[in-house]
């Protein structure tokens, strides 16, 4: 059923349906003297949409990341919606940060969200199986073949049994996809996640990720500083400038799109 | 929630297991201080613990005995008798008019005894036979021995005076219904119904005794006098409240109640020692066991984070090392105990000689072992408090990359 706020969304913006929707979003750090500010004027994130962030480190990627991940509060707020999946109702995360609905954003992270860190992030005690299973587990989804297939696209079936250290750095990696998308997730962010890996094993597991997004329909935010083998993936650039103040006591990010 | 509560414990304790040595000391250092602390305070428990038992069991640390002969009438020992403190009162006559020479048919020896009042309930002749009739009496251990005779036999008793210028004796045959254990008795008696005791009594002061036949003077029934009496109370605790009420009225008396004292001032005393022992232990193992989770949290923040960030909520993740530290606290407990067993059953078989059959040295109660448990737990979920709260404050964020 596709309620009529949701077809009204759709006609707004053609035939995309916004995953994300923020207005006048300003994240504001200050430390020892200098202030750094992140502001977003308007930014849309249509579902199954692949975004890529590219650029160096500083410049507030992680920012942006923290906020869209629900993890970071913004200092101000326009409006942020997030709508998980088509024809549902759009979350108004605004009135879960004011409220501090701490929780229900936890809630959200734990159904909609898929992360892949930099270094994998897998918990060290668990078994492969274990770690790709968590999120499934802890919503209580029953085994829909999805896991045995992500692990033989992932090529780490003879791993499922080993803890993690056992593993290369790529193998954890494409574990930590795994794991990212074990729970059919509405969106993936994905900070750095070949960082760590050299260019040629970076840009297997890149496609391969992509690849699997696709397949998934599962909308992708990838933040990195390489950008060479992202323009090849067909993703969407996020723009995004910095100016610094001449005195340095204020450097300014601006992202939209 | 309570779905989520699971999961947690299924992290923690997978968590615990991956780390099997880090849990595993933290294990073996909470049984060495528990295990001894166990095995002091069965100890104490065991050694303080027979000895107020044998208190208690051996009514004569019950006894009330009057200091010298006074004139106490039936009436008045009556009334002492409804007090509830008092289980067993029974007048006593003169020592010298109290004693009977006794006589067996398997024996050649003719021995001098001398006889206790008793009657129903006297705690020295406990699941024996009560003499009842004024024929009938119980001796003691050394007395049968010497006479060679057995429960059921009949021995004859006889009695001396010197009436009118003319010795006299008398012999009546009795019955011995029971023999007391040494432990009642130790010297050459037979426990007698006060009426046979009072009869010896009247015999010897020239008084006519109806009930034997014995000629004498005619005396008046109420007008006897008893210089002393056999008092037990029905507690060694009572024993203070009745010897103070009868110094009040006059009456010197003397009890056990000083020996009394030295053993439950002993177990006051040791009882305050083991528990600063056992705070001082405790309190050690909770700081090093709290400096360690709190430790673990640092270490562990970024897996802590990836929690939080896969929906983990805050609450939630302070059960973490709450539950790590009860694991701790429990399989520690489990070691502690282990270790108390086998070093009581040692402990004991050393002394098993020297002890009674139910007697132990090294003993502890069900209830001491669970108490322990609590005090664990407890200590170990304070321990554990701190780092909990300090992971509670890892931001989900910082899971997202490296810092």
């Amino acid at each position: 059923m596709v309620n009529p706020e949701a077809l009204a969304g759709a006609s707004l913006t053609g035939d995309r349906v916004l995953i994300y929707h923020l207005r006048d979003v300003i994240k504001t750090r200050e430390a020892e003297g200098t202030a750094f500010r992140l502001r977003v004027p308007s930014l849309q994130i249509a579902l199954g949409e692949k975004i890529a962030l590219i650029g160096e480190s500083g410049c507030g990627k992680s920012t942006l990341l923290d906020m869209l991940s629900m993890v970071l509060r913004p200092t101000e707020i326009g409006s942020f919606r997030f709508r998980p999946e088509q024809g549902a109702e759009p979350v108004d995360i605004t009135n879960l940060w004011k409220k501090k609905r701490l929780n229900q954003l936890g809630d959200l992270r734990r159904q909609r969200i898929g992360y892949v860190m930099q270094t994998g992030g897998l918990l060290p005690y668990l078994t492969v199986r274990e770690n790709i299973n968590l999120s499934r587990r802890l919503l209580d989804m029953s085994d829909d073949g999805l896991v045995e297939e992500l692990t033989k696209d992932l090529g780490i079936r003879q791993h499922l049994d080993k803890l993690p250290h056992k593993l290369s750095v790529g193998e954890r990696q494409r574990v930590a996809i795994g794991r990212a998308l074990a729970h059919r997730p509405s969106i993936v962010i994905a900070d750095e996640p070949t960082a760590s890996l050299d260019p040629i094993a970076a840009e297997r597991i890149m496609s391969l990720f992509i690849e699997l997004v696709d397949e998934l329909h599962i909308t992708v935010i990838l933040a990195s500083h390489a950008w060479r083998h992202i323009n090849r993936l067909g993703l969407r650039h996020l723009e995004h400038h910095t100016e610094r103040k001449e005195d340095g006591s204020m450097t300014e990010t601006v992202v939209s799109g | 929630m309570r779905h989520r509560l699971k999961d947690i414990i299924w992290l923690a304790g997978k968590d615990y297991r991956n780390e099997w040595q880090m849990s595993g000391f933290f294990i073996l250092a909470l049984a060495a201080v528990l295990g001894p602390m166990l095995i002091l305070f069965a100890l104490k428990f065991g050694i303080v613990g027979s000895m107020l038992n044998n208190l208690i069991e051996d009514p004569r640390n019950r006894e009330i005995r009057p200091i010298g002969s006074g004139r106490y009438d039936q009436a008045w020992i009556e009334q002492l008798n409804e007090r509830p403190e008092v289980q067993f009162i029974v007048p006593r006559t003169r020592a010298i008019a109290a004693t009977i020479d006794l006589k067996s048919e398997t024996s050649k020896r003719i021995v001098s005894v001398e006889m206790i009042p008793t009657g129903s309930g006297d705690p020295l002749l406990k699941n024996k036979q009560i003499p009842v009739s004024a024929t009938e009496l119980v001796l003691s251990s050394n007395a049968a021995k010497k006479l060679n005779v057995e429960v059921g036999d009949e021995i004859t008793g006889s009695l001396a005076r010197r009436f009118k210028g003319r010795s006299e004796r008398v012999h009546l045959t009795l019955k011995v219904v029971d023999i007391a254990s040494t432990a009642s008795f130790a010297r050459d008696g037979a426990f007698a119904p006060i009426g046979l005791v009072e009869s010896a009594e009247d015999f010897r002061d020239g008084r006519a005794v109806a009930e034997f036949g014995w000629k004498g003077n005619e005396v008046d029934p109420g007008s006897r006098k008893y210089p002393s009496f056999r008092l037990y109370t029905d507690s060694i605790y009572n024993v203070g409240r009745i010897s103070d009420a009868l110094d009040k009225i006059g009456i010197e008396v003397r009890t056990r109640a000083a020996d009394i004292e030295i053993v439950r001032n002993m177990d006051r005393n040791l009882s305050l020692v083991f528990w600063l022992i056992a705070i001082i232990g405790l309190v050690g193992f909770s700081l090093s066991l709290g400096a360690s989770l709190w430790a673990n949290v640092d270490r562990k923040r970024k897996e802590l984070s990836v929690l939080r960030l896969v929906g983990f909520r805050t609450a939630e993740i302070v059960w973490f090392p709450v539950l790590q530290s009860s694991f701790t606290a429990i399989l520690g407990w489990l070691c502690a105990s282990l270790i108390y067993f086998g070093v009581s059953i040692t402990i004991n078989q050393m002394f098993a000689s020297q002890l009674n059959n139910n007697e132990k040295v090294c003993h502890l109660l069900p209830e001491h072992l669970l108490i322990a448990l609590l005090l664990t737990l407890g200590s170990a979920i304070f321990a554990a408090s701190l780092a909990g709260y300090k992971a509670a404050h890892i931001e989900p964020s910082e899971g997202l990359r490296e810092i």
